[in-house]
């Protein structure tokens, strides 16, 4: 065992964190232990500098500021190649409303198939599309029938992780367009941590006419958006260019799928 | 000598101005230092590590129930920085896995003397090789000097598959990486 305290139970007795029993045993021995001494000395510094650097004022602004903005970009426009407008109503109540079924997929036919885990079956992650935001009541799509949306009418993706690690969205126009949706760019994003469902962030709404197919994929790796577009790409021709025909994108993981009719 | 303040940080619902006013204050007096540090070192850069610590904290304030009842709020708030930090690297685009081997614009940000220095500067110049947890991992256990079995607990994951991880990230590194 080592004669020293670790970084992380210094750091947290130096905050305030540890019960009082460890909490005096720790100082003690950093009272007498040149190195643990120091550490707890450089997290006072660190501190110190912080609070010179920043004063008080400027980080409550900074922080109110960033509360603003983060609830404004719930309610703002943002512009996307087919996806406009993250809105209020969806983003303002979907996190009372949580009901994340079961990672399912909907073949060419419109058959509900079970959850795809490359060739193999694996329960508990989950998907929902929620919509909401138009003149009718909030609703989860379907993943078994095509879903109409209302105009002015919204959409959010949640998802369950279970134990996948990487979460990725994107969409397919009739016209065999991909849209990577989450994210824009690069690498799938890593999910939320802790239990339960997580929403990516911001309510969209599509533009346009007629079908779009929405992808959302679960992974235990990162995969880039590049490749997930190709996979979707390749899905589109191999359904003879019919977005309503696809079948799931050749990716391993676990992936759910909706059909949304833009009005 | 005084005792250790309480274990838990009291953060809750703001009610009016003034309280939350003081949840901001005891927030910026424990965690301030350490959540820009943390942000600092990922993100290479003062200005936006200032706004990536706002956005965390900007968090706790938001989600004030689940943050006040975390019986660590310092690991709570040094997960979702990490965790946002590299999202933010991530979501940037291809840029990002440069951006870790990039350290000519760094400024080590750690305490630790020489030794602990240089293996924050290894560990971060690594990141981009490995996956978002792994990257989690070797921070928490490297940087932050958790426990394996707090890493675990941080991250959700059994020990043995924490190691394992990390085992796999000080193969990158050499000995200065190895797991204890």
């Amino acid at each position: 065992m080592s004669a020293h305290e670790s970084t992380w139970t210094l750091r947290r007795l130096h905050v305030g964190e540890l019960p009082a029993l460890e909490a005096a045993r720790v100082r003690e021995h950093a009272e007498t232990c040149e190195a643990c001494g120091a550490q707890l000395r450089s997290f006072s510094a660190t501190q110190a500098a912080f609070e010179a650097e920043v004063p008080f004022e400027r980080f409550e602004a900074g922080v109110e500021r960033t509360v603003e903005r983060q609830a404004r970009a719930a309610k703002e426009p943002v512009t996307r190649a087919a996806w406009v407008r993250p809105l209020k109503a969806v983003a303002a109540s979907v996190f009372v409303l949580v009901l994340a079924l079961p990672l399912l997929y909907r073949d060419g036919v419109g058959t509900v198939q079970p959850p795809v885990m490359g060739n193999r079956m694996k329960g508990g992650a989950g998907a929902e599309l929620r919509i909401g935001g138009g003149a009718e009541p909030q609703r989860v799509a379907s993943l078994d029938a095509p879903e109409a949306l209302r105009p002015g009418e919204r959409v959010r993706l949640g998802y369950t992780p279970e134990t996948h690690r990487y979460v990725a969205a994107l969409s397919v126009d009739v016209w065999g367009e991909v849209t990577p949706l989450y994210p824009e760019s690069g690498d799938s994003l890593a999910v939320e941590p802790g239990a339960g469902t997580h929403w990516l962030p911001e309510s969209v709404e599509f533009t346009g006419v007629g079908a779009e197919r929405v992808v959302l994929v679960l992974t235990d790796a990162p995969v880039s958006m590049e490749a997930l577009s190709d996979a979707a790409r390749k899905s589109f021709e191999a359904a003879g260019r019919n977005v309503t025909l696809m079948a799931p994108l050749d990716v391993a993981g676990e992936q759910a799928q909706w059909i949304l009719l833009k009005p | 000598m005084t005792g250790p303040t309480p274990l838990a940080l009291k953060v809750v619902p703001p009610r009016t101005p003034e309280d939350r006013r003081v949840v901001l204050r005891d927030l910026y007096v424990k965690y301030g230092g350490s959540v820009r540090e943390r942000c600092r070192y990922l993100l290479k850069d003062a200005s936006r590590a200032e706004d990536a610590m706002q956005d965390v904290f900007a968090r706790a304030l938001v989600h004030g129930d689940s943050f006040r009842a975390e019986a660590s709020p310092l690991t709570w708030l040094m997960k979702i920085a990490t965790h946002h930090c590299l999202n933010q690297l991530r979501s940037e685009g291809a840029a990002w896995r440069r951006w870790f081997a990039r350290d000519e614009a760094a400024r080590s940000e750690g305490h630790g003397g020489a030794e602990a220095m240089e293996t924050r500067d290894l560990v971060r110049k690594l990141l981009a090789r490995v996956d978002a947890e792994t990257q989690a991992a070797a921070i928490h256990y490297h940087v932050d000097g958790m426990t394996l079995e707090e890493v675990a607990a941080v991250l959700g994951r059994s020990v043995p598959t924490v190691r394992k991880r990390l085992e796999a990230f000080a193969e990158l590194g050499g000995e200065e990486l190895n797991v204890r």
